[in-house]
C-alpha cells in the first residue's frame, strides 16, 4: 500500500472501504517511521505499541459504523503537548523524563475521535526558533533536502507529514511554527484565531500568543483536524464560547469576487527574490479565478520582530519560571540550599536560546526598562491589530509569503541569534493580532525547495481562508520530497 | 549591553554563567537589543481600557469541587520521599 502523500480524506475512503484496516495502516507508517525516520529525525518518541492498540479499537469503531472523519488515522504529536503516560519532553534537557499524568485537551478530543498516536514529534527546545535546530534530541532536518533546516518549532510536525511518516500532525504557533516549517516542509499549516483552540496542556511559551494547530497534506485535512480540536473548554479561560463551525464547509466555493489584499512592505526588501516572485504569481492565479487583488499597507511591520519578541520573551520569562526543579523537570546533583540548586537546575536544563530568552524578557520587565520595552511592544500589538482591522475593511484575506527565505542549510544562522529573529518578520504580526492564517505550498525556487504563501483572515475565519488556500491547491502541481 | 547588565539580569533569571559564557551572552544580547531598540522611534503609547474590553468577568465556570491527580501520579516526575516532594534544607 502506497502511503506517500496520504491524504485524510483518502485515508478515510480506504478504511471505511475496508481496503485497508487501521493497524494495517499504522503498521505502514511505523514500517516507514523505522526505514526513514533515522535521516529525517522527525520524531523524539515513537510509541510503537499504543499505536497498534490505538489503531485496533479505532478498527472497532470502523466495524461498528460509527467512524468519525478522524477513526483511525494515524497522528504525529508535536512533543510540547501533554499526552498522558506518554513522555512530553518540550525537546528540552528539562523535561527529558517528564511523562504528563493528564492529556492536554486537544489530545483528548482526538482520542475521543480515536485518532492513532504515532508519536511525539521534535521540535526546537519549548518551542523558542525556527529550525529545530535548538531541539536537545532530535535536530530535524529537511525532506526536500536533507543538509537543509525544516523551519520551526515544529520543524518534526512539518517534516513527518512532508515525508510521509504520518497522515497529518499537531503543531503550535507562537511567532510563525506552525506555518513557517510548513512553508519549508512543503505541507499546508494552520495557525487558528487565538482562543480558538484550548491551550489546555500545551507546555506555555507565551500564553498570550501561543496556539495549537493542524499541519497536513492540503487545507481541507486542516479543517478536518480543527473541526475536532476547536471549542470551549472550562480547563483554559481564554478558549473562545463562538460555536465551532465546519471549517472544511466553505472549501470548493469559488474564490470569484473575492478581495485578497497584498499589504506592500511583505514584499519588500528583505525578501528573496524566488520568494516574491511565486506569491505574486500565485495572487495572479487568484486574479485569474476572478478575484480581487487590492493593494494596502501595514506602517507597522517594521517594528514588528521587535515588539513580538519582547512580548513573548516577557511572557516566557514568567512562564519558566516554574523550572524549579522541584515538581518536576530536570534536578541538579548539586545544590546546598534552596537558590542553588534552583539556579544549578536551569543553568543544566536549558538550552543556550532558552536562556537568552528568559534575559530578554527579565530586562524588558525590569524596572526602569518595563515602559521603554515592554509597554512600547503592548502599545504596538493595539497599532499592528489596528492596522490589519483597516485592511480588512477593504478586502476578505490578505496574502502574504511565509518567510522571507526558503529553508537554509543547517549550519547557516544559528549562531546569529539577532538574524534568525528576523527571519519571523512575515509571521508575527499574525499572532500580535491573534488571528487565523493557513500557509501552503505555491512554489519551489530553482533547487526544488518548497516556498510558502499565507493567507490571513478576519478573527475567526478559518473556513474563509482554508477555502482561499485550498482554490489554489487544486489547481498547483505538488512536488513530493524525494528523500536521499 | 554590559556584563554587569547581564549579571544582574542572570541572577533575576536564576541562571549560572561562568566569566567566559558572560562575554559571549552580552555580545548576543547587544546585538538583540539592538533589533528592540527599532521600536524607541515610535511615540506611542499601550491604552490597558482598550485591551480589557473582550474579557467576560462574569463568564467564569461554577466553582464545583472535581476529582484531582492522583499523588502517587503528581510525585511520579519528582524526587519525593513520604509522599511529598523533597526540598533543600531552607530554614537554618
Amino acid at each position: 500500500m502506497d502511503i506517500t502523500a496520504l491524504k485524510i480524506r483518502d485515508a478515510r475512503k480506504m478504511l471505511d472501504g475496508r481496503e485497508i484496516s487501521a493497524p494495517e495502516l499504522a503498521k505502514a507508517y511505523l514500517d516507514r517511521i523505522a526505514e526513514t525516520d533515522g535521516k529525517i529525525k522527525s520524531y523524539i518518541t515513537v510509541t510503537a505499541d499504543s499505536a497498534m492498540k490505538m489503531a485496533e479499537k479505532a478498527q472497532k469503531k470502523i466495524d461498528s459504523g460509527e467512524a468519525g472523519p478522524l477513526c483511525g488515522i494515524p497522528l504525529a504529536i508535536k512533543d510540547n503537548i501533554c499526552t498522558d503516560g506518554v513522555k512530553t519532553t518540550c525537546a528540552s534537557k528539562m523535561l527529558e523524563n517528564f511523562v504528563p499524568p493528564y492529556n492536554a485537551t486537544v489530545m483528548e478530543k482526538l482520542e475521543k475521535e480515536d485518532i492513532v498516536m504515532l508519536g511525539k514529534a521534535s521540535m526546537d527546545e519549548f518551542a523558542m526558533g525556527g529550525s529545530t535546530q535548538t531541539s536537545a534530541f532530535a535536530k530535524t532536518v529537511n525532506p526536500y533536502d536533507t543538509g537543509c533546516v525544516p523551519g520551526g518549532s515544529s520543524g518534526g510536525s512539518a517534516a513527518a507529514v512532508s515525508a510521509s511518516l504520518c497522515t497529518a500532525a499537531l503543531g503550535s504557533d507562537t511567532g510563525g511554527s506552525i506555518r513557517q516549517p510548513a512553508s519549508f516542509c512543503g505541507v499546508t499549516g494552520l495557525k487558528p484565531t487565538y482562543s480558538r483552540v484550548s491551550r489546555y496542556g500545551l507546555v506555555a511559551f507565551a500564553s498570550s500568543l501561543d496556539q495549537i494547530g493542524p499541519i497536513a497534506n492540503c487545507a481541507y485535512d486542516c479543517g478536518l483536524i480543527l473541526n475536532t480540536i476547536a471549542g470551549y473548554d472550562p480547563h483554559d479561560g481564554t478558549v473562545s464560547k463562538n460555536p465551532v463551525e465546519d471549517y472544511t464547509a466553505k472549501i470548493g466555493q469559488s474564490v470569484k469576487g473575492m478581495k485578497i489584499a497584498l499589504p506592500r512592505e511583505f514584499y519588500a526588501e528583505g525578501i528573496d527574490d524566488s520568494v516574491r516572485k511565486a506569491v505574486l504569481a500565485a495572487a495572479d492565479v487568484y486574479k485569474s479565478m476572478g478575484a480581487e487583488l487590492i493593494d494596502c499597507s501595514m506602517p507597522s511591520l517594521k517594528y514588528a520582530v521587535a515588539a513580538y519578541y519582547l512580548i513573548s520573551s516577557a511572557e516566557a520569562s514568567s512562564n519558566l519560571s516554574r523550572y524549579d526543579g522541584i515538581k518536576y523537570g530536570h534536578r541538579s546533583k548539586i545544590g546546598e540550599n534552596f537558590n542553588e540548586l534552583i539556579a544549578n537546575s536551569r543553568s543544566e536544563g536549558f538550552g543556550e536560546e532558552v536562556k537568552r530568552r528568559i534575559l530578554l524578557g527579565n530586562y524588558a520587565l525590569s524596572s526602569g526598562y518595563y515602559d521603554a520595552y515592554y509597554g512600547k511592544a503592548m502599545a504596538l500589538k493595539q497599532k499592528i491589530s489596528a492596522e490589519y482591522a483597516d485592511i480588512f475593511e477593504k478586502c476578505d484575506v490578505i496574502l502574504t509569503p511565509t518567510a522571507p527565505t526558503v529553508a537554509y542549510g543547517v549550519n547557516e544562522n544559528i549562531s546569529d541569534p539577532a538574524k534568525m529573529y528576523q527571519a519571523d518578520i512575515c509571521t508575527v504580526t499574525v499572532n500580535i493580532a491573534s488571528l487565523p492564517a493557513v500557509s501552503t505550498t505555491c512554489g519551489y525556487d530553482e533547487k526544488g525547495m518548497p516556498i510558502g504563501m499565507s493567507v490571513i483572515g478576519r478573527k475567526f475565519a478559518e473556513a474563509d481562508i482554508l477555502r482561499v488556500a485550498d482554490a489554489f491547491e487544486q489547481q498547483f502541481e505538488r512536488r513530493l520530497p524525494k528523500i536521499n | 549591553m554590559d556584563l554587569d547588565m547581564v549579571r544582574y539580569l542572570a541572577k533575576l533569571s536564576k541562571l549560572n554563567y561562568s566569566e567566559e559564557e558572560l562575554a559571549k551572552v552580552a555580545k548576543d544580547m547587544t546585538s538583540i537589543i539592538n533589533i528592540m531598540d527599532t521600536i524607541k522611534d515610535i511615540d506611542i503609547k499601550y491604552d490597558p481600557f482598550a485591551d480589557n474590553k473582550n474579557i467576560y468577568l462574569n463568564d467564569l465556570r461554577e466553582d464545583i469541587s472535581a476529582e484531582s491527580f492522583p499523588t502517587e501520579k503528581i510525585l511520579a516526575n519528582a524526587l519525593n520521599s513520604e509522599n511529598s516532594f523533597v526540598v533543600p534544607k531552607v530554614v537554618e
